[in-house]
């Protein structure tokens, strides 16, 4: 007796047209996601924009309505008139443009010594700026604050600090604790590292200084962590709210979020003049991303941000 | 109009201003005249989480601040505008920075822990005194700027919480008055409540969910004729078997008789549901009147407030206070500028402005309460009103209150189990 083994049976490889369905099929799904995944990211923007230009008793109407009935383009002009925006819109770009400016030098000058200047206690300095980023930012702003009111021979101060008011009340105390982040100097470390060393040998060679190597031989080839670390330190400064309130107490050094805050009181909230304000404060960072989002997509990718 | 109305607003407050100096030297005659215009001077520094806004700062900056200045012209007030949501952080600041500005203004409730700090300097020592008020503001007003008998602030405006009907609903059901009880109440909500053919919540009967939970419960537990803490404020007295009834009557209407369904309102909706007509009946702000003359006039003659009655009528309310500084260097000149924005006319117009109810009794006559229903209700039932507050620890406990009232509306807890918990938690943060 003879046994005889099943025939295996190969598969029929997919035709060429198959193939080209199966992926048109992969992609339409794939599209579909990620379209459906924009519309979710999208909608609470659009609804904004809506709200925005509706009236309040539009806005009081049940079910609501998604287009307006009417467009009301005063609501915009009624925001800006509710509080000096004009003077808080500078103040807050004047703050996140410096706060950007100091955290890419300053940053990006630490993130490169961190990753590659060999020093002693390099490992244990970087630990100590990773377990900066773990303190919650409310436990830092009664010291903070301290830090700033008793600064020496500042706003009245003495040498021990006492007798003024420090920094409070000054550009000083808007710009230079928020300047700098564990964060940035961890990415634009991360970042350092991930470049070749021959590059760093080469310059040296050639006689370049440790500045010159960071300012023209790496800092150029990371353009896409100085892209990301700026937009992420524009965003965080322009959206701050409780530190400015708190280092301030006249409106010429207020910013664009306190005024925005005026449209919601304890009980009622002016949601179409909010929505108006939030609009124009959204410009800026809109507009940013749409100059630099080439770089700062590349940036997340590699620096693998979600 | 608006501006000529607010032109005119001037003169009255330069002459409130005289009339609160006359007061003013005439009350204080036997308290070393210091309140005399002569000796009083200095630079002030003011934070204040009302005056908000272009409107708010106008109204302070070029009307009532002139007026003061025109009785008190060697004092100067700079102004620090805040916002209630970042006050408590600000005077934590001030006050850890030791710079502490010579009037605050802060709200009811908030005046105990700043007192026991020794933040807050006691006017009775600068010849203002709880008795001297007594003429002019309900004595649970009053209490509300005293800590252990001693007077630290002054009131300005309040914020209170009561309930609102909407009469065409109430009409439509054959009601044509609002509740006048607890048992009326549910009976109404139930039978206002209405839903659509797959049960989805349509019309809620009564509606508690658009209004803090923390007040909405403390506006039952009053009505219930209980207290939030015992006499002295040394024991918290919520989870009586009067606040228990309270928090009971609540969650039966959210789950017994389902007149509201969770998340069908909270607080930061777009609009009141009683404007749209998503609800019937609920515990309501005066604020509502402002929201209602933009987003639905036609309402104006619908909404109906009323008393929440259990075995007393209950209403709550809150406020904003004007107090000094303990360390003030210029004590006189920080009580003269309280005094003076506590006065008639520049608190109305501080009320005005924010759509608040003026807490000096003589107020309820002018053209702005009269012109207000639900502020005019308000103030004709401040002797009913109560406020929140006791032990300095306040501002911590009420924070763990919303999320009791919560875990008993979730039916996570029974009302007993929630407020036990909480007075536990109460107790551990008054003996901290």
């Amino acid at each position: 007796m003879t046994a005889t083994a099943p025939a295996i049976r190969a598969r029929p490889a997919p035709t060429a047209a198959q193939a080209r369905r199966r992926r048109l099929l992969v992609r339409v799904g794939l599209h579909l996601l990620l379209a459906l995944g924009a519309v979710t990211m999208i909608v609470p923007f659009v609804w904004m924009l809506l709200t925005s230009v509706k009236s309040p008793a539009e806005l009081a109407s049940f079910p609501p309505t998604f287009w307006p009935d009417e467009w009301v383009w005063s609501n915009y002009s009624g925001a800006m008139q509710a509080a000096p925006f004009a003077t808080y819109f500078r103040n807050s770009l004047i703050i996140a443009t410096g706060h950007t400016l100091i955290t890419l030098l300053f940053g990006s000058l630490a993130g490169y010594a961190l990753a590659r200047i060999p020093f002693r206690g390099r490992e244990l300095l970087f630990l100590g700026f990773i377990a900066m980023l773990m303190i919650p930012t409310y436990t830092k702003i009664v010291p903070q604050f301290l830090i700033v009111r008793f600064m020496p021979l500042s706003g009245g101060n003495d040498l021990f600090g006492q007798g003024g008011s420090g920094w409070l009340n000054t550009w000083w105390a808007l710009l230079i604790p928020g300047g700098l982040s564990p964060f940035a100097i961890f990415l634009f470390r991360q970042f350092y590292l991930s470049l070749p060393r021959e590059l760093e040998e080469a310059a040296r060679i050639d006689g370049l200084g440790e500045l010159r190597i960071w300012a023209q031989i790496y800092t150029p080839l990371i353009k896409p962590a100085v892209a990301t670390v700026a937009l992420l330190t524009f965003q965080e400064s322009w959206n701050n709210f409780l530190w400015p309130l708190l280092v301030t107490t006249r409106d010429e050094l207020r910013v664009i979020q306190v005024g925005l805050a005026v449209f919601q009181q304890q009980e009622n909230t002016a949601w179409h003049h909010l929505m108006a304000g939030t609009t124009l404060a959204t410009v800026p960072m809109v507009l940013l991303f749409l100059l630099a989002q080439r770089y700062f997509i590349q940036g997340f990718t590699q620096a693998g941000i979600k | 109009m608006k501006i000529h109305r607010h032109r005119g607003r001037v003169g009255l407050l330069a002459a409130a201003a005289a009339l609160s100096l006359v007061l003013t030297a005439c009350g204080n005659g036997d308290t070393d005249g210091n309140q005399d215009d002569g000796d009083v001077s200095g630079e002030l520094t003011m934070l204040t989480p009302i005056y908000e806004g272009t409107e708010g700062n106008r109204l302070l900056e070029e009307e009532i601040l002139p007026a003061f200045y025109e009785e008190y012209p060697e004092v100067t007030v700079s102004v620090d505008y805040q916002t209630y949501g970042t006050l408590n952080e600000k005077l934590t600041t001030a006050v850890a920075g030791g710079l502490i500005p010579d009037v605050m203004m802060m709200g009811v409730g908030w005046v105990e822990a700043f007192a026991a700090n020794g933040v807050l300097a006691e006017l009775d020592s600068l010849g203002v005194t709880a008795e001297s008020l007594a003429g002019d503001y309900t004595p649970q007003i009053v209490a509300g700027g005293t800590v252990d008998g001693s007077l630290y602030a002054l009131p300005i405006m309040l914020d209170t919480r009561f309930g609102c009907a909407r009469m065409d609903l109430l009409a439509e059901a054959g009601y044509e008055q609002p509740p006048a009880s607890w048992e009326e109440l549910r009976d109404y909500a139930v039978a206002l409540t209405e839903r659509d053919g797959s049960g989805t919540l349509q019309r809620a009967g009564f509606d508690m969910l658009s209004m803090d939970l923390r007040q909405m419960y403390e506006v039952f537990l009053f009505s219930a004729g209980g207290s939030l803490f015992n006499e002295g404020a040394t024991e918290p007295t919520f989870n009586s078997a009067e606040g228990v009834a309270a928090l009971e009557f609540i969650t039966g209407l959210m789950n017994q008789d389902q007149v509201e369904d969770i998340g069908f309102s909270n607080t930061d909706a777009d609009v009141h549901p009683l404007l749209n007509g998503r609800a019937a009946m609920a515990v309501c702000h005066n604020n509502l009147w402002i929201q209602l003359q933009e987003a639905a006039p036609e309402l104006a003659d619908q909404i109906q407030p009323f008393l929440i009655n259990g075995t007393q009528p209950g209403m709550f309310f809150g406020g904003t206070l004007a107090t000094v500084s303990a360390s003030s260097e210029n004590q006189q000149a920080a009580l003269a500028l309280a005094q003076f924005l506590a006065g008639p006319e520049p608190s109305l117009a501080a009320n005005e402005q924010r759509g608040n109810v003026p807490a000096l009794t003589e107020l309820l006559d002018s053209g702005y309460v009269q012109g207000n229903p639900l502020v005019q209700f308000a103030m004709e039932n401040l002797d009913v009103a109560q406020r929140e507050g006791g032990p300095p620890q306040w501002l911590e406990i009420r924070g763990d209150f919303s999320p009791a009232i919560e875990s008993a509306l979730l039916e996570q807890k029974t009302p007993q189990q929630a407020l036990d918990d909480l007075a536990e938690a109460a107790r551990a943060a008054m003996g901290r």
